[in-house]
């Protein structure tokens, strides 16, 4: 599973290429929850727009698809969040910092700052999520 | 022919050597005289030009330095502005300015502050700061660095200096159409072409320092070692590719009907003025955090110097960096409040105004209990952190309140708003930044800022600041308006804004204070110590006296904090013996290294001094400034002169192949000279330009679809639609040329030279039949008649400028097979252009089914 967690630094035959996709796909993950959030942000503000400035579907159906729309995106942020908190590994070796020059310590601060991205993405799903539920029509 | 013949092995691109060193290579001498020597040809071939030449220099040092002070000076003539304002508003019925020139003042006031003083200073410090932090010799493009700012030098000049001619832009910072489009006079041209101007320089500085950031850490600084500010300045820098290029495409948008009369915000013929908001605020409101984060990371690296030990929560340092650089996108309508959207609209702005404050807060708290828990030294730069805390706070306070919609309904457009905003830009850029110049400033310049002085210009800007801005919350909450020149006596206003403008010369004071302790002659003050404040990080292990060679060997890092955890580094890099400690070809060179773990990659050669930077800005000045006056052929002349002379720049100093393919680089390391593809650091400028140029597109095409939401007839009935055929023919067209180059690409790379410049000089041909047959499709159309027409042809236009980039992009490659720059083993340019293409590809199909489909479906 945590392949280039064991990436041993020197340069070896087959490495180049292949290990810099992994590398860099473990940077870009940080930013998935967040990309979930905007997403998620645009939809509504998009679907309510085309609502109540263009009519073409009623508030209430928009409202609904919406928090379904939220609660799918709290999903999807639970399942990264879950992710990175088992590449952080916290849970595993109570190592809350990773200031080491090792891959793992690398590793594992990736997974970190992915799960801390996925709380606050959770919660401003959350917020923006309220005047869904609170506000009433297209006022 | 023989070249295709010519099919040798590919060179071994692979580092081959010792890596990581191990402390038996690193504990070995380096002999006094090969030191010497070696020390010798690195300052040569580093050398900062001498007398008038000195202009040429393209060092971050000097670049740096140059764009700092010209910000500051910009910010200088902006506080006078600002100045002028308070006197004429300081008592009732003032007639010391008229309305008109009062417009004028504040209009450039706010747009010199944001545009030409705080953007501007992110990327001035970034470019001073950033190599010296990760221990590089400079930034990856340095010609592209001194480009910029000379860009920034030419139009920051011509905006401003257009208040003595009384002709500046008057319609407020963010120039509200219809009020802007339809003001008399070349005011609103000089905004959006003047500042149009310096967002390109902005996003090349943003591209600068993203691959900085992101390829040129010292070998072993992976990304969980990399100084916070590194941090910050990757998120800024992809945040500044989200948030200018909606405001290009709306100055595009804008100054297609102000120059050509295409009605985008005319609503008299279908436009709509909430377009502009739209466009403006979302580069608007991440343009704040791109102000205040860079300075915020200042203290994130001043304040573990005071506190003596390493921050704490590095990792919560960069969830807040990354949280509040996504969560600034989603609030740009609370700039909007009372603009009638539904509220629901403005519910979803509103909490994501809330949310924003988690991430914010949290890095503060980071700071706060690093504060707790190190050993403060209250020395100035802490002084100025301390009072950017309290202020910060108190704009983030008020911040709150104003998320909150029904608040902002009652002082929208009130002196509320003005001190709100000067709490937060103050406290969160003024003062961290003036922290850092006092932080820094033995590392730019050798010298110590005076700590007396220091003291005297923060009390006075401190107190200055509060006198001036508190009053203005409650000015504001009696119902004094922004913009007035003048209002009666009265209202209960008349004391509070005489107190604003005593604080705002209090802070005149202060500020005269600092700018003189910063220009003030030193010559004989002694030499600072190397590192004054005994921080920990690389920046510090600066020469005294100045070397212009960044460092004099490129280490190995293991650490966060270097010269705090790492013994006898600094005498190990001294003496030569870590990377790159020579340079024998006498050309000067820099390490490229793996985006996440730092492995070293590439020796990449990079440019020095010339003029042809400055050649190229100034025409690219002239074809923007021309415009302003409505000269519109010397401004295409100009554009041509200037694309000449970048693809001399690049012709000549880019991507040549190497005379050797590899070189060793110390500790038994050997590196390749060149290399393309996403190894290469001209490849990852290429894509992050493509994101930005996609960014702006896509604003352009969200236009279309707003105008249709916004709209019950869009397109209007029996409105004329582009030629489906041509459309159609365009969109193959453009296809077919993505195709050609990928075969270009490959063709070549397998040593079939004559196809693969076949498939170039076809993909030529087809990208220019391709625009010819979109500009046909939309030529029977009538922009001027109403906004849907304006918006397809504004579309089109976009797409055939790229169809012409793209067309001298492959006959440069084309150029560059023949005259041996281009070969199959060295085809970094062929790289980068097929990544180009994809992009182009990409926006062609959706412009043309935009154009083409969309209209005829909906």
């Amino acid at each position: 599973m945590n392949d280039e967690s064991n990436t041993s630094d020197r340069p070896r035959e087959d490495e180049d290429r292949h290990a810099f996709a992994a590398e860099a796909h473990s940077l870009w993950r940080i930013t998935f929850a967040p990309t979930v959030w905007a997403l998620h942000f645009v939809l509504c503000y998009g679907l309510v727009s085309l609502s109540c400035a263009k009519e073409l579907i009623p508030i209430a159906t928009v409202q609904a698809v919406l928090t379904a729309l939220s609660l799918l995106a709290l999903a999807i942020i639970a399942w990264l969040g879950f992710r990175s908190l088992r590449q952080w590994r916290v849970l595993v070796t109570g190592q809350l910092e990773h200031p080491e020059g090792t891959p793992e310590s690398r590793h594992r601060f990736l997974g970190h700052a992915a799960f801390l991205l996925s709380v606050i993405s959770a919660i401003g799903v959350i917020f923006v999520s309220m005047p869904l539920i609170l506000i009433g029509g297209c006022q | 022919m023989s070249a295709d013949k010519a099919a040798l092995p590919p060179p071994d691109r692979r580092p081959l050597g010792p890596y990581p060193p191990t402390p038996e290579m690193l504990a070995e001498p380096v002999p006094e005289a090969l030191q010497r020597a070696q020390a010798d040809r690195l300052r040569a071939a580093w050398r900062t030009p001498k007398g008038w030449r000195y202009w040429t220099a393209v060092n971050n040092t000097e670049v740096g330095k140059w764009y700092c002070l010209t910000a500051l000076a910009f910010m200088l003539c902006a506080g006078v502005m600002a100045l002028i304002i308070r006197l004429q508003l300081a008592v009732p019925d003032n007639d010391l300015v008229s309305s008109d020139r009062f417009s004028q003042l504040f209009t450039l006031h706010g747009s010199a502050m944001m545009f030409l003083f705080a953007v501007p200073m992110f990327e001035a410090i970034s470019i001073l700061l950033l190599p010296g932090m990760l221990g590089a010799r400079d930034m990856p493009f340095p010609r592209l660095s001194a480009f910029g700012y000379w860009c920034f030098l030419i139009g920051g000049t011509f905006v401003l200096v257009s208040i003595l001619f009384d002709i500046a832009p008057r319609a407020g910072w963010f120039m509200y159409p219809p009020l802007a489009t339809q003001d008399e006079g070349p005011g609103s041209d000089i905004w959006l072409l003047g500042l149009s101007f310096i967002e390109i320089a902005s996003i090349a500085a943003a591209v600068e320092l993203i691959v900085g950031a992101l390829k040129c850490r010292p070998p072993g600084m992976r990304v969980n070692m990399m100084p916070l500010y590194a941090w910050y300045v990757l998120v800024v820098g992809g945040m500044i590719l989200f948030a200018f290029p909606p405001l290009i495409a709306g100055d595009f948008l804008f100054e297609l009907e102000r120059s050509l009369d295409w009605p985008f915000f005319d609503p008299t013929r279908g436009g709509d003025p909430m377009l502009w908001q739209h466009l403006f605020w979302i580069f608007g409101h991440p343009e704040v955090y791109i102000v205040f984060l860079p300075s915020i990371a200042i203290a994130a690296m001043v304040i573990p110097t005071v506190a003596r030990r390493p921050i704490v929560g590095y990792s919560w340092i960069v969830l807040s960096a990354v949280g509040v650089g996504f969560l600034s996108f989603g609030l740009w309508v609370h700039h909007m409040f009372t603009t009638g959207l539904p509220s629901i609209s403005l519910g979803f702005f509103s909490a994501a105004s809330q949310a924003v404050v988690i991430p914010t807060g949290i890095q503060l708290f980071a700071f706060l209990a690093t504060l707790l828990v190190g050993r403060v030294t209250m020395n100035l730069p802490m002084l100025w952190i301390a009072g950017a805390l309290a202020v910060f706070t108190l704009g983030g306070l008020t911040g709150v309140m104003l998320a909150i919609a029904p608040f902002d309904f009652q002082v929208h457009d009130t002196y509320f708003i003005v001190a709100h905003l000067h709490y937060t830009l103050f406290g969160g850029m003024i003062f961290p930044v003036i922290a850092g110049v006092y932080y820094f400033f033995p590392f730019i310049s050798k010298k110590m800022l005076s700590e007396r002085l220091g003291r005297w210009s923060f009390w006075l800007i401190f107190t200055g600041f509060n006198i001036c801005f508190l009053p203005m919350h409650l000015t504001g909450l009696l119902g004094m308006p922004r913009r007035i020149y003048t209002y009666p006596t009265g209202l209960g206003w008349d004391w509070l804004n005489l107190i604003s403008t005593v604080g705002a010369f209090i802070i005149a004071a202060g500020f005269l204070v600092f700018v003189w302790d910063l220009l003030r002659p030193k010559g004989k003050q002694p030499q600072p110590p190397r590192n004054p404040w005994q921080a920990g990080t690389l920046e510090w292990s600066h020469d005294i006296p100045e070397e212009a060679w960044g460092v004099r060997s490129i280490p190995h890092v293991t650490t966060r904090y270097p010269l705090w955890e790492q013994p006898g580094i600094l005498e190990r890099m001294d003496a030569g013996r870590y990377y790159l400690p020579d340079a024998e070809e006498g050309r000067r060179e820099t390490l490229i290294t793996s985006v996440i773990d730092a492995r070293p990659l590439q020796v990449q050669r990079v440019t020095g001094p010339s003029w042809i930077t400055h050649v190229a800005a100034a025409f690219t000045g002239g074809c923007f400034i021309f415009p302003t006056f409505g000269y519109y052929w010397p401004a295409v002349v100009c554009g041509v002169f200037a694309g000449m002379a970048i693809l001399y720049w690049l012709w000549t100093a880019t991507a040549r192949p190497p005379e050797a393919e590899r070189k060793d680089v110390g500790l038994g390391l050997s590196l390749p000279t060149y290399v393309s593809g996403p190894d290469s650091v001209g490849w990852w400028a290429m894509w992050i330009t493509m994101l930005g140029d996609a960014t702006a597109f896509a604003s352009i095409i969200f236009g279309f679809f707003f105008y249709w939401t916004a709209q019950d007839d869009f397109p209007p009935d029996g409105a004329l639609h582009a030629g489906a055929g041509e459309t159609a023919l365009a969109a193959l067209a453009l296809a077919a040329a993505w195709g050609l180059v990928l075969l270009a690409r490959r063709w070549n790379r397998h040593g079939a030279v004559t196809a693969a410049r076949l498939a170039l000089a076809g993909a030529a041909l087809t990208a220019a039949t391709g625009g010819g047959a979109l500009a046909l499709a939309v030529w029977p159309l009538d922009p001027t008649s109403h906004v849907y027409p304006a918006v397809i042809c504004a579309i089109a236009l976009w797409i055939c400028v790229h169809a012409a980039l793209a067309v001298v992009m492959h006959l440069y490659c084309l150029a560059g097979s023949f005259a041996g720059k281009l070969t199959p083993h060295h085809d970094a340019d062929l790289c980068n252009v097929a990544l180009f293409s994809h992009f182009f590809v990409l926006s062609s199909l959706v412009a043309c089914a935009v154009i083409g489909l969309a209209p005829r479906l909906i």
